[in-house]
């Protein structure tokens, strides 16, 4: 394959060759009249117009007769013949096509995109840019440290580079961009939700997440260019079956999170704070640049008229006949007499200072919420049990149904002698 | 629901068949154009000369921001090879460069045949035979080579 170089070469031969005829000739030059002479010098070789005017310029600008500023040539004629453009056209094409291969981002084998220059001369597109430096902190080509801010936003693009790429090759820079418009938004079809796996969100509870794993860093920079959601699942670690879906890595319910903060870190790791939304099922998923994405479904809570028919039903159940059914007395409590029960074990707690009650919890996750609807959600956030359990308060339809699951909760707790809480981690997940 | 194969790996691929490498093959699956069965033809003038060597190739989700999964399906007798067919290659793991490629990562597998390192071992008794008894573990190598990596007529 010709290098650019080689190109000019071969064309610099017919150029030395044209200009001795020039030499002794002294003409007055001027920008406007260069091309006419140019042209009539060529033409009196006898081997003029299908040069094309491309050629004449060039020739013009070895010669050192075109100054910098002049942004014009005029020749004889308005007109170009059909050799004329056919001769600029061959040129052109011979030009762009021994550069294209040079523009070619050395990650995506394809033409560069907003091309990223670093420090040690290096160019890449810049959302391959992004990807490297989620894996590493060294050039891909030199193996040189990457001086670059944590935030690649705010480096700027090869501005020359991206005046020649849109010279030359305008549509192929046109196509690209859709393209990876399109792949950015990293979604497949339907597939078009962006799923966390690793641990529990729940509605209008704050998560903080610390996002370290390449495939989430880009997970995470896409989620911020789109919409700032998506969704978190529980790992499923002992691969139990997730309905349809068969044993999958992941729990097939989770809560869609919104990013309220981002804090990215110099070694490029992100600390996010986020805020549950609506809960969601997995219908169908994939992975895409390794980390999965999914379609999912809504799970919303009955009306409050079914919600109220749920409770008369329940409350009018005549008394369980074992006094020592527990569940059996929850199932019948009233659910504002189970919301109650909750807020007042919580009371109870704080009075005993207990440790999963700490000011800086409450800093994080407020106070406990009087919304009955919310309660529960609230009071997985801060209670030091199982996972497992607390998944438990996503796969429900009704208020009532969850806080019949935190008064079990509570329940067992009190009949335990003796309770350890462990430690609360700095961060949840 | 699979993504479309990015070009990287078209491109990649195609320049595999136009333009091959000597010595060396690389042929995606038809059912999966991210896994390749690949052979290596020992160095000439090494202990592996004559010897020709499968390996699968598989191109992990995020290639090639992660090197290529490779490993010698073909029993040989190196110090940087284990049973298991792992190899012990810097740029296969903390040297990989996403500027890399398959094609670079092959030549440098063929260069391990043509230069064995005990010293920084994957496979201890064979780097241990190789250290204390060179002529011994060259000998053992050959007949390998003689035993396993004899090309299929
Ligand atoms: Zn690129
Ligand atoms: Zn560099």
């Amino acid at each position: 394959m010709e290098t650019i170089a080689e190109v000019f070469t071969r064309y610099e031969t017919v150029v030395t060759h044209k200009s001795g005829a020039q030499e002794d000739t002294d003409v007055e030059m001027e920008d406007s009249v260069l091309g006419e002479v140019l042209n009539e010098k060529i033409d009196a070789e006898g081997s003029s117009t299908e040069r094309g005017r491309l050629l004449a310029a060039y020739i013009l600008a070895v010669q050192g007769q075109l100054s910098l500023d002049s942004d014009t040539i005029k020749f004889d004629s308005g007109m170009t013949t059909a050799a004329e453009r056919t001769a600029d056209l061959t040129m052109l094409h011979d030009i762009s096509d021994t550069a294209l291969p040079q523009v070619d981002c050395q990650v995506c084998y394809n033409i560069m995109l907003d091309p990223v220059t670093t420090f040690c001369g290096h160019t890449l597109c810049r959302v391959c840019m992004s990807r490297v430096l989620d894996h590493s902190l060294h050039c891909p080509i030199c193996r040189r440290v990457l001086a670059l801010p944590p935030r690649i936003e705010e480096h700027p693009n090869n501005k020359t580079l991206v005046d020649i790429q849109n010279t030359l090759w305008p549509d192929m820079i046109k196509a690209r961009r859709e393209t990876v418009a399109a792949e950015e938004v990293g979604e497949q079809g339907d597939l078009n939700t962006a799923l966390f796996v690793c641990t529990l969100g729940f509605p209008e509870q704050t998560t903080f997440l610390r996002i370290f794993e390449p495939r989430y860093r880009l997970m995470l920079r896409r989620c911020l260019e789109a919409n700032r959601e998506f969704g978190i699942l529980m790992y499923n670690r002992y691969s139990e079956p997730q309905g349809d879906l068969g044993p999958v890595h992941f729990y097939q319910i989770g809560t869609m999170l919104r990013i309220i903060r981002v804090q990215v870190l110099a070694d490029g790791t992100s600390l996010i704070e986020t805020k549950g939304s609506e809960r969601f099922r997995v219908k169908a998923h994939g992975l895409v640049d390794g980390y999965a994405i999914g379609n999912v479904e809504p799970i919303h809570d009955v009306n409050l008229a079914e919600e109220e028919r749920i409770e008369a039903a329940e409350t009018g159940l005549p008394p369980p006949t074992d006094e020592n059914d527990v569940l059996g007395q929850i199932d019948r409590m009233p659910t504002a007499d189970l919301l109650r029960f909750g807020q007042e074990f919580i009371r109870k707690m704080q009075g005993r200072s207990a440790g999963w009650l700490q000011q800086r919890v409450l800093d994080i996750h407020g106070q406990p919420p009087d919304d009955a609807r919310l309660f529960p959600y609230w009071f997985a956030s801060v209670l030091p049990i199982s996972e497992d359990e607390k998944y438990k308060l996503l796969d429900t339809r009704t208020a009532r149904a969850r806080l019949k699951i935190t008064a079990a909760w509570i329940r067992r707790i009190e009949t335990q002698r003796c309770i350890s809480y462990p430690a609360l981690p700095t961060w949840v997940g | 629901m699979t993504a479309p194969l990015p070009k990287r790996i078209i491109k990649e691929t195609e320049r595999l068949q136009t333009e091959p490498v000597p010595g060396i093959s690389a042929q995606p699956h038809d059912d999966n154009a991210r896994y390749f069965d690949v052979t290596v033809q020992g160095p000439d003038g090494s202990c592996y000369e004559g010897g020709v060597f499968n390996l699968e190739l598989f191109l992990p989700d995020d290639y090639p921001m992660t090197p290529p999964r490779i490993r010698f399906l073909t029993r040989i007798y190196h110090p940087n090879i284990d049973r298991l067919g792992r190899i012990c290659l810097d740029v296969l793991k903390n040297n990989w460069s996403p500027a890399l490629q398959i094609r670079t990562i092959l030549l440098s597998i063929q260069a391990l045949l043509g230069a064995p390192n005990p010293e920084d071992p994957l496979n201890e008794a064979v780097a241990k035979q190789w250290k204390d008894n060179q002529a011994e573990a060259i000998k053992n190598a050959r007949e390998w080579t003689k035993l396993y990596a004899q090309p299929k007529e």
